[in-house]
């Protein structure tokens, strides 16, 4: 079914380039085997490559490629099968049971069964593995919380394997975007053997390093490189095109640049920012996708001045959002009057289509900005208190925060005092409640808007502004059980409504992200989630 | 002589752990901690990674158990990076700071010291011009735009030498030029300077007087005496280039131990902190202890009691 599938595409893509000629004759044909190789370049290694372990942005692109979970996504940001071919949602949505594929195998050439998935999944859940996305399961799993602190017994937990195919997890409550956390690396499976052989330093050797997905680790040189080889054992291995994957660690993006066009590698994330305009113009080769993500900055709800929803209402309408997109950092992102970034769609409705701007538009509007300020008891600026505006040190952050203050204090005639510290620092600050306004933003773990709603649920760990409203809490916790998703995203944009009614952050852009690749290279794709995919790519003649 | 060396093993343990305890202080009072981020995690799992890393521990059982492993050679794990120990950082990342810091070293020191000597002996002619406009230029020019500047003409234009990483040899040279600079820079100033004063010393002219040609009296009596200074300052000079930049590791993408001097501070990565502080202090130490035990091969006058 599958192989018919590809061929009906092959066919279409071959009617598309006769009718329109729009696709050249060599992105369609593959390069000679020898020539599969890419070597791309990231800019720091991740604290670790242990799926179960790590949170981090830069082991994304190691993981995705290397491991695979139950379902994966497409170049269309669907959710596709990975090792579940299929699976079953139970009538009251609460449990799954998903149905592996046969023979998969792990990169050793071992079986692999849902028993590894259910050591993997509860590695996460284990306190003594120092899970740092934990928080990933917990809340939704049955009896996952309780075995992490300790009061119930592993087989208690909602994570069964019924026999060597098949998986049975058992939700607490219905929860419509549990497959998109399914599709995150820390849904992993993991080999028990050589976890057990090698304890924590199974991920440092390329030996004991074990991985089941398209590709896996031949050379692991710590701070330099990760070479990576197809994968024979991977189920679908006749389709990997790819012979060698390699990243490479470059941490300065100039230096990076340079490499790419002198041809030493073929593709890098973190594009200079000081080259974007040029290489927009310029290059063939640079690639921009829409993030699901949300750059705000974030104000103390229970700290004057912005205790007041009006200041922050002013605040929001004296920015202009355009100039600091275009002129200020001369990205592609959109401008925002709202947290939930566009990406989440619904019976092909993204689900922020036609949101309101809350009085907002893409530039600023100093007049109905001062009236906002006036009627909080401060016209024309006059008594309002010097406030601080909080970054973390950081050449973007900080053109960033000079062009909002600017904004600020000419169009509010207010005083900014600016504050600058190392992230561990400010993040300690801002955890303690020490600010006024800082520079915060979220990009999204899954492709549901409950990636971002709890950042504003009364007491939730990442609600840094100590915003609380009852309307919103309830609202957000309908959400996160409502398995109708046409009446979930009728729900999200009362949620939305009802929280920007008070301001209680300062919207300023939804993320894009730049990459380059290599012109020579095909059917790699980066998804809005930021996990990049070489399953499908391919070098080209 | 067994004596002073004796005293000198002494005064630096104790400078060791002054240093020691001082960094372990003051990392522990910087704000932040290993797990601080823009996510924040529930109070049951941030006491369960307290837990594992024993940071629920009062400080001074931390530090404690911090010296224990210490004097069993263990710079304990890293908290940033899931497996590594320190002693691994240091053994993968040292190699390459080594390497580089040492090709360095030497061009440093076969380039500054003839061009000092030059410049002196050619005093306020061309030779000595075009030293010192090298000299300054190198003491002037940050070493991360030597570092661009050399990349943008080598590696994008010309394409001669790679751009990033430790493949081959020539992966070494651009770094090499680029951290040299400075030093390259100074010492010939310095060498050029003390020749200068040297030369004008009355022994020189005695020399000159008892007719020893012109060759001898500068290699036999000018040098060994103007080479003084220059070797005072060669210690830390060859303990900065051997234990790496972070600045030219970081720009030519090289996996050595000088990214781990910031990155560890910013990720409060405590073991690690401790670790290369200590590590780079108990180098210092040895570099300048075996330069002060070099004086008296170079000058018969300095004996230690």
């Amino acid at each position: 079914m599958k192989k018919q599938l590809r061929t009906l595409a092959a066919l279409a893509m071959a009617f598309t380039v006769a009718v329109t000629g729009t696709v050249t004759a060599k992105a369609a044909a593959p390069a000679a085997p020898e020539k599969q190789s890419i070597t791309f370049a990231l800019h720091s290694i991740a604290d670790s490559i242990d799926p179960s372990i790590t949170a981090e942005t830069y082991a994304s692109p190691i993981l995705t490629n290397v491991f695979e979970g139950l379902v994966s996504y497409d170049a269309d940001n669907n959710i596709i099968p990975g090792n579940a071919e299929s699976w079953e949602l139970s009538e009251d949505g609460t449990v799954y049971t998903f149905h592996l594929r046969e023979g998969l195998k792990w990169s050793d050439g071992s079986d692999l069964t849902a028993k590894d998935y259910v050591y993997g999944w509860m590695r996460v859940i284990t306190p003594e593995v120092g899970s740092l996305f934990a928080d990933q399961m917990l809340p939704y799993i049955v009896n996952a919380q309780e075995y992490y602190d300790d009061n119930a017994a592993a087989e208690d937990v909602g994570i069964k394997a019924l026999d060597d195919l098949t998986l049975e997890v058992t939700l607490i409550n219905p929860t419509p975007f549990f497959l998109g956390l399914v599709a995150t690396y820390t849904f992993s499976p993991v080999q028990q053997a050589t976890v057990e052989a090698n304890g924590d330093q199974w991920t440092l050797s390329a030996e004991a390093y074990v991985s089941n997905g398209p590709f896996y680790v031949t050379e692991i040189n710590f701070n330099e490189s990760y070479v990576m080889k197809k994968n024979p054992y991977y189920w679908n291995a006749e389709n990997v095109v790819l012979e060698e994957l390699k990243f490479v660690f470059i941490p300065e993006s100039t230096t990076a640049l340079n490499a790419f066009e002198g041809g030493e590698i073929q593709g890098f994330w973190e594009v200079p920012s000081d080259s974007l305009p040029v290489l927009r113009v310029e290059s063939d080769e640079l690639v921009t996708v829409n993030a699901f993500g949300t750059t705000f900055h974030i104000m103390n709800n229970t700290v004057e001045p912005f205790d007041n929803p009006l200041v922050r209402k002013a605040f929001n309408l004296a920015i202009d959002r355009e100039q600091l997109i275009y002129n200020v950092l001369g990205t592609d992102d959109i401008p925002a009057f709202a947290l939930v970034s566009p990406g989440y769609v619904v019976d092909g409705v993204d689900v922020t289509e036609g949101r309101s701007s809350y009085e907002m538009s893409p530039n600023a509007d100093p007049e109905a900005a001062q009236a906002a300020l006036a009627e909080a008891g401060y016209p024309n600026g006059e008594g309002f208190p010097k406030v601080t505006y909080y970054y973390s040190t950081n050449d973007t952050y900080k053109k960033t925060v000079e062009a909002l203050v600017e904004m600020l204090e000419t169009n509010l005639n207010i005083e900014i005092e600016m504050k600058t510290a190392d992230w561990a620092v400010m993040y300690a600050d801002i955890q303690a409640g020490n600010y006024q306004i800082a520079q915060y933003g979220w990009g999204g773990d899954y492709l549901h808007p409950m990636t971002f709603l709890p950042l504003f649920v009364t007491d939730a760990v990442n609600n840094y502004s100590h915003y609380s409203n009852p309307t919103y809490d309830e609202l957000v916790a309908a959400i996160m059980v409502e398995t109708d998703d046409a009446k979930a995203a009728e729900m999200i944009r009362q949620a939305e409504d009802s929280l920007m009614a008070d301001y209680p952050m300062l919207p300023l852009f939804h993320r894009s992200y730049s990459y380059m690749m290599s012109r020579n290279t095909a059917g790699y794709f980066r998804t809005p989630l930021n996990n990049l995919y070489f399953r499908d790519a391919y070098v080209v003649e | 002589m067994g004596r002073y060396i004796a005293k000198r093993i002494g005064m630096s343990v104790v400078t060791l752990f002054v240093l020691i305890c001082l960094t372990f202080a003051m990392m522990h009072a910087i704000p932040g901690g290993p797990f601080t981020s823009d996510r924040n995690v529930t109070e049951a799992v941030q006491q369960a990674l307290n837990e594992k890393y024993h940071l629920n521990d009062p400080v001074i059982v931390q530090f404690g158990n911090y010296i224990k492993d210490l004097l069993h050679g263990d710079l304990g794990m890293s908290y940033q990076y899931q497996g590594k120990s320190v002693n691994d950082f240091i053994v993968d990342g040292f190699p390459v700071s080594g390497k580089l810091g040492l090709v360095t070293t030497i061009f440093v020191l076969l380039a500054s010291i003839p061009m000092g000597i030059v410049a002196a002996l050619k005093n306020g002619r061309w030779q000595d011009m075009l030293v010192m406009v090298i000299a300054t230029l190198g003491v002037t020019i940050p070493s991360f735009v030597i570092a661009t500047m050399l990349m943008y003409l080598f590696s994008y234009k010309l394409g001669w030498l790679p751009t990033f990483g430790i493949s081959s040899w020539k992966s070494f040279i651009l770094p090499m030029v680029a951290m040299g600079g400075y030093s390259l820079a100074f010492l010939a100033r310095l060498m050029r300077s003390s020749l200068l004063e040297v030369m004008g010393q009355d022994y020189i002219r005695t020399a000159r007087s008892k007719g020893i040609s012109e060759f001898k009296t500068i290699t036999r009596h000018a040098l060994r005496n103007a080479l003084i200074p220059v070797i005072t300052v060669l210690g830390p000079t060859i303990a900065n280039l051997v234990t790496g930049s972070f600045v030219i590791e970081s720009i030519f993408a090289m996996p050595g131990l000088g990214v781990h001097y910031v990155t560890s501070i910013n990720n409060r990565d405590y073991s690690t902190i401790m670790g290369v502080t200590i590590f780079y202090a108990t180098f210092l130490i040895a570099i300048v202890f075996i330069v002060d035990l070099f004086y008296c091969l170079i000058d018969p006058r300095i004996r230690y009691e």
